[in-house]
């Protein structure tokens, strides 16, 4: 079952990767964070005042639009999540610790999570925290969750086959704890940065099916887990659900009724059901352009109060108009645009980036630079029909990865392209920000270096001609792998419009043919380029060769970066196919078993499932007299109750 | 004039009819599930895509569905919904509209207000150093790209000078826009240089012809003065291609102006078009195709009948 662990992170992970890596950068870290960001200073220039309001700049036409945590595929964003709904309902657990992805305790809803028998059972309990309505927020608001989620799997962004609810055999209440009995053991760390990470305790005002009803009308937040009853239906296009006792008819009722409230935009600051809030902020006003205006929530009964008077968050219809903005002074948070950067950064170590001299215009700003949680990769379909069926058995032979992975120059393109505004890529688990997940072995740096030389000898030694500004030939079936007289050629396709990505590619491609390999960059939109990059198995819709989304992977909500989703044989976001035993069991020792997940770090980065590619960092430009902002957090989640202006 | 009219408009309704089946047709040419995928994503599970393609009656027949559309927009001028906007797209267009014809209209009057006189004053000075230094603004405005002109606006106007905003009003009634001029005034003008130019290049060789027709002679034979002559018989002729031109800018006030948008901040219907092209929002794709198509027809046929007003020689049956 966990090889279908497999749409949970796709739409979340790749589109919020290619669209919102600026965005993400802007987030500001919670209480309690410790380990300082990468970048620049903040410094303080007077006494903190309370109140007043700080404007934010959404990313680039990604303005929010859903406001029900429960959202499908479509809705499921960094910028509805992190930056949107997560300010105003909390999330069980909250990540982003300082400039690291961990677990943040001190903003979670709920205590540590205690695991037992044999990892197959959990129990949490609920701090005191209370909704905006007076109402405590209980153990039973997550059962409500859970409910919701059993009933409407198919619908919440974060489900795939044999997660959760899946592997859950009983949900159990005691006082405010809450205890998971799974159906099989877990690692600890993989089911709270994985499964109990999707989880958002609803209020019982929710629990209704109509305008006017009473609170905890339904039986959807007040029924156990166990008496919620569905009807699971194997098709062969999948499963559906159908609800069979009431309290699961009551589930899908209050389903269709809250969905239906959040497609009315216009409304979102005023209908009474979005203003009960557990979250430091409630909207006092929102447009159908996504002009969100947040003020405290005077019942706010969690660790950090807000100092400002308002939040606003501002939608832009392209980066120059948001250079604008700040170079008007009218928002206090914003990314720079690349083109705009005006001096490169620095990079200290191989996480932290100093940024260079400030655009002169943006004077009134601090620059700093922030990781995200992310990897970048493009993947090779490995069951490619293309090259007369050939390219496929290219990509399947490790040299050819090892050649073409070592003429990435990635410092170089940082540098160059990115203007210093960049970490490496090494393998699947990130090593920048600075985190307890990546291999040490990882940290010391890149194990395909940029090597002309050693990609020319590894083709010669495999049995190709190698004719470099050329298109090498397979001289030698036996070595290739495949027939002799194939062409080292072929098609990678990528996201056009962004001017470093063209320069990025073709840098690259340049290099490429340093080896003699022959690569024909053609562009398309985003959402073309990822509806080419689907997991295939031969055929004419299988003629892809290569896609690049230009952004990687973020991993968020499943913050633990193991690869069941990525690089298990028929995961369905392996988009090239890839599939070897000995990754399959890697992971699963991380996921199933206790193994931490260096030797999949290592193993993923040295086997190249994919083409490693540089992270670009998004530079932020931050109000001077704005404070509490810093170090960002990796993850995108805004705190903006943290923030607060210096006279 | 009415039979005219009614034959005129019974056109017109086919004419958009046509435009909606042929776009309907076309956009159903992608590949089966691309709205889906466009929406839920690639990894979307096939019950997922199945689901999707029923909620919008995209497993229906492609007859019902055409009919379940254009049902759909005389009854209640219901465009569908768009899954990336989580919005209706009657209510996207209704937003973004009063935008657009704002910054569109009102860069269309003043380039009109400009425009014809620049075009007669060339006329009366032809050939004159006042003549070659406005042709060469013209084209210089003509080929100014409309980015750049923005962004230097914005730079000199908006961020040195504070004379102005430098985005336009963010508000989505027409009346709170129009009453936020400094808001207002860098986009419109910044489309209208570009109008002004074509406009008054138009006007001006319309009017040099006028000038040179039988008419005109005997109007001077006849002892009418310079300033009749140019005003009365010359002007009234030369307004009918910038009728045309009039007519055919219809479309471009609903279509939108998608650089003077996007510079300036102002999501409309331009930005709408094209995002939701890129984007594969088929619904808002239609809904956009259909509003640019009325306008069009509308545009050609409000010039028909102004022709009529312009030139008494034109008569209909």
């Amino acid at each position: 079952m966990r090889s279908l662990r497999s749409r949970r992170r796709s739409r979340f992970g790749i589109a919020a990767a290619a669209v919102l890596l600026s965005v993400l950068a802007l987030a500001a870290c919670g209480g309690g964070g410790s380990s300082g960001g990468s970048g620049g200073s903040s410094t303080s220039s007077g006494p903190a005042q309370s109140g007043g309001t700080a404007y934010f700049a959404e990313g680039t036409q990604a303005a929010p639009n859903y406001i029900f945590p429960f959202a499908s595929l479509q809705y499921f964003s960094v910028t509805n999540m992190n930056q949107f709904q997560e300010l105003m309902f909390r999330p069980l657990y909250w990540f982003g610790k300082g400039a690291t992805p961990d677990l943040n305790l001190s903003l979670s809803l709920a205590n540590n999570p205690k695991y037992s028998s044999g990892n197959t059972q959990v129990s949490f309990t609920l701090k005191p925290y209370k909704w905006s309505n007076g109402e405590k927020v209980t153990a039973q608001d997550v059962v409500f969750w859970m409910n919701m989620m059993k009933v409407e799997k198919l619908n919440w962004a974060g489900y795939a086959a044999g997660t959760l609810p899946d592997d859950l055999s009983s949900v159990t209440t005691s006082g405010n704890t809450v205890t998971f009995k799974m159906t099989g053991k877990n690692n600890p760390y993989w089911f709270t940065y994985n499964e109990l990470s999707q989880i958002t305790p609803l209020p019982m005002a929710w629990d209704i099916s109509a305008n006017g009803q009473k609170a905890g009308s339904q039986a959807c937040g007040t029924a156990s887990f166990q008496d919620v009853t569905v009807k699971t239906t194997k098709t062969s296009k999948g499963s559906t659900v159908t609800p069979v006792s009431a309290a699961a008819k009551s589930c899908a009722a209050v389903y269709t009724y809250l969905t239906g409230e959040a497609k009315k935009l216009s409304s979102y600051a005023t209908n009474p059901l979005w203003q009960v809030v557990d979250g430091p902020w409630h909207l006092s006003g929102f447009t159908t352009d996504g002009k969100a205006t947040m003020v405290p929530n005077p019942k706010y009964s969690g660790p950090v109060k807000p100092k400002l008077s308002k939040f606003v968050e501002l939608p832009f219809t392209a980066d120059s108009a948001e250079f604008n903005a700040l170079a008007a002074g009218k928002v206090d948070i914003g990314v720079l645009p690349p083109s705009d950067i005006t001096s490169n950064a620095t990079t200290s170590g191989t996480c932290t980036i100093k940024p260079g001299a400030n655009n002169p215009r943006l004077s009134n700003y601090n620059l700093v630079a922030g990781n995200a949680w992310q990897i970048n990769y493009f993947p090779l379909n490995f069951n490619s029909t293309g090259n007369n069926g050939q390219a496929g058995k290219i990509f399947s032979q490790l040299y050819f990865r090892q050649a073409f992975q070592t003429l990435v120059d990635q410092p170089a393109y940082i540098e160059h392209i990115d203007k210093g505004y960049g970490v490496p890529t090494y393998g699947p688990v990130p090593v920048c920000p600075p985190n307890n997940f990546a291999a040490s072995e990882l940290k010391l740096g890149n194990p395909y270096a940029y090597s002309p030389s050693k990609a020319k000898a590894l083709l010669k030694n495999n049995g190709w001609t190698v004719k470099p500004g050329g298109t090498s030939v397979c001289a030698d079936a036996s070595k290739c792998g495949v027939p002799a007289g194939t062409p080292l050629s072929f098609t990678l396709q990528y996201v056009g419009g962004s001017p470093f990505e063209d320069q990025l590619m073709h840098a690259e491609k340049s290099s490429w043919a340093a080896a003699g390999i022959n690569v024909n960059l053609t562009t398309s939109t985003f959402d073309t380029v990822l509806t080419n990059a689907v997991p295939c198995s031969g055929g004419s819709s299988c003629s892809w060769e290569a896609e690049n989304w230009g952004g990687g992977w973020i991993f968020a909500p499943d913050f633990y970066p193991s690869g069941e989703d990525l690089f298990q044989t028929g995961a369905g976001s392996n988009s090239g196919s890839y599939s070897d035993p000995q990754m399959d069991n890697l992971i699963k020792s991380t996921t199933v078993g206790t193994a931490k997940l260096d030797q999949y770090g290592v193993y993923g980065a040295k086997q190249l499932p994919v083409i490693w590619q540089p992270t670009a960092v998004a530079a932020t430009e931050i109000n001077k007299k704005l404070q509490g902002v810093t170090p960002l957090n990796p993850l995108g989640n805004l705190n903006p109750e943290t923030w607060y202006f210096t006279k | 004039m009415t039979g005219y009219l009614i034959r005129r408009i019974a056109q017109s309704i086919v004419v958009v009819f046509g435009v909606i089946l042929l776009t309907f047709l076309l956009f159903h040419l992608y590949p089966q599930d691309s709205a889906a995928r466009a929406c839920l994503g690639p990894k979307a599970s096939k019950v997922g895509i199945e689901n999707f393609n029923h909620q919008q009656g995209y497993d229906l027949p492609i007859y019902h569905q055409f009919w379940n559309y254009t049902w759909g927009i005389v009854r209640h001028f219901d465009l569908g919904s768009s899954c990336k906007y989580n919005q209706s797209v009657r209510s996207l267009i209704l937003n973004r509209l009063p935008k657009t014809l704002v910054l569109v209209g009102l860069s269309t009057v003043f380039a009109l207000i400009v425009a014809v006189p620049l075009g007669i004053l060339q006329v009366i000075r032809r050939n004159k150093p006042i003549d070659y230094v406005l042709t060469g603004v013209s084209f210089v405005g003509y080929a100014m790209p409309a980015f750049l002109l923005g962004e230097l606006l914005i730079l000199w106007f908006a961020l040195d000078l504070h004379w102005f905003e430098f985005e336009a009003p963010q508000s989505a009634s027409m009346l709170q826009i129009l009453g936020d001029p400094r808001g207002w005034i860098l986009p419109v003008f910044s489309l209208s240089v570009l109008t002004i130019a074509g406009f008054s290049r138009y006007m001006r060789s319309s009017m040099m012809e006028a000038l040179t027709e039988d008419y005109i002679r005997t109007a001077r034979a006849k002892g009418a003065g310079p300033s009749r002559v140019l005003f009365l018989h010359a002007l009234r002729n030369a307004l009918i291609p910038i009728i045309t031109l009039l007519g055919l800018t219809l479309p471009a006030i609903v279509g939108g102006a998608i650089i003077t948008e996007t510079v300036f901040n102002y999501p409309g219907m331009g930005l709408l078009t094209t995002d939701s092209a890129l984007n594969n929002d088929v619904p808002v794709l239609l809904g956009t195709t259909f509003v640019a198509a009325v306008a069009t027809v509308a545009g050609n046929l409000i010039a028909d009948i102004l022709y009529a007003v312009a030139d008494p020689r034109v008569r209909y049956g």
